[in-house]
């Protein structure tokens, strides 16, 4: 009866023993995943977001019909800040416009941030937008954006 | 015995062997689902296919505004055959190829029923006037062997003269105007100002005229009030002529009811 009792205390012993391990692996398993799953941070997917928020943020003030008017009516003081108050604390732009045959239109420069924090930056994201025009003239305007993240 | 229960202990730990290899194994291919989108740059393309909608939309309006303006029916084919020079020109090396249909023939465009030429219409001098353009369009991308993607683009504004009304009452004559106006989809049109009413006639004859908005519950929509002063003698039509912010016109007409009250 003693013995029994003695073999049995030792077998639960065992369960418990076994059960920290069985534990201990599915825990590195999912710490094996937890590691790998982590989204990872390149310049490839850097520059992704920032091109989905360049081009969200030109698409939501072309809706409003705000981004026509500031072009053509050459509103730049307007079309800088309704950028800066789209794109995000850290992000900074520089806004080129070009005619349809890619000569630039020559208007003042329309840039939130130094200049080093382009140069310094190791993801530059460009995005091209078009517009066709305004009122009833056709007469298309190629919007290149640049944007970098601090 | 002994070895049976041997073995039953081993077996919770090759257990959790197996069940750690199918978690691993099923977040593995979870993963490489959910980032395979990012790898395959799917947002640049769909960035790309989004502009050409708005723009060819943009062209629409240009091109409806230009015809309600110029009467050229031809502006909105000339217009779109530039516009797919452009989009190649604007995004070299992704293969673009846009094609058109221009709508024709009679269609109802929200509950109007508009015969359009070349992708236009209009039916103007009406109590209830609109304008219209109507264009399909269809988006190759060779790049990424996106064929066929079809869309359907339309503007559309329309006013609806509720009400005129030359009322005479303790010595002054004068003509109110109520109008209601929206666009596609039946989305209210608020934002106009005055300088938005080109003109409004009387008989034929232009007039000065005050100007209100405000959301009317008679007629259970956002109005236009127009009121014309000095009318002494009651006109039998009419006229009000306007353009939208994106430049589109219309113009309605309606006879002129009478209301004396003391």
């Amino acid at each position: 009866m003693k013995r029994t009792r003695k073999a049995k205390a030792s077998m639960g012993q065992m369960r418990v023993i076994e059960a920290i391990m069985a534990s201990l692996i599915v825990v590195a398993a999912l710490s094996f995943l937890y590691v790998f799953a982590a989204a990872p941070s390149s310049q490839t997917y850097e520059s992704g977001e920032l091109e989905k928020i360049g081009h969200n943020v030109l698409h939501d003030i072309d809706e409003q019909g705000l981004l026509t008017r500031y072009v053509y009516n050459s509103e730049w003081a307007n079309i800088t800040a309704a950028l800066i108050v789209s794109v995000p604390n850290d992000v900074y732009f520089n806004l080129t416009i070009y005619d349809v045959n890619g000569n630039s239109i020559g208007h003042p420069l329309i840039q939130y941030g130094s200049s080093d924090v382009f140069a310094k930056s190791k993801a530059v994201a460009s995005v091209t937008y078009i517009i066709s025009g305004y009122q009833t003239v056709y007469d298309p305007r190629i919007l290149v954006l640049k944007l970098v993240r601090e | 015995m002994r070895t049976f229960r041997d073995r039953k202990g081993q077996f919770i730990i090759i257990a959790a062997l197996f069940l750690s290899i199918m978690i691993v194994s099923a977040s593995t291919i979870m993963y490489s689902t959910v980032t395979y989108f990012r790898h395959e740059r799917w947002e640049e393309y769909l960035t790309i296919v989004d502009s050409i909608k708005t723009g060819s939309s943009k062209v629409m309006e240009v091109s409806l505004a230009s015809y309600t303006q110029t009467n050229n029916s031809m502006v909105l084919r000339d217009n779109l055959n530039q516009w797919i020079r452009d989009v190649r020109k604007a995004y070299p090396g992704f293969g673009i190829d846009l094609n058109y249909t221009l709508e024709s023939g009679v269609r109802s465009a929200y509950g109007v029923s508009l015969n359009y030429s070349l992708g236009l219409a209009r039916v103007w001098k009406q109590p209830v006037s609109c304008s219209a353009a109507n264009v399909t369009f269809t988006i190759n991308l060779a790049s990424v062997g996106l064929t066929g993607y079809s869309f359907s683009a339309h503007a559309f504004l329309r006013a609806n003269m509720r009400d005129a009304v030359w009322y005479s009452r303790s010595g002054k004559q004068y003509v109110l105007i109520y109008l209601s106006v929206d666009k596609d989809g039946s989305v209210p049109v608020i934002n106009l100002l005055k300088g938005n009413f080109a003109e409004v006639k009387l008989n034929g004859v232009p007039q000065s005229f005050l100007f209100k908005r405000y959301y009317s519950s008679t007629y259970s929509s956002y109005v236009y009030e127009l009121r014309v002063n000095s009318v002494t003698s009651m006109p039998s039509s009419v006229e009000v002529s306007l353009a939208d912010t994106r430049g589109i016109k219309i113009v309605s007409t309606s006879t002129i009811v009478r209301q004396d009250t003391s």
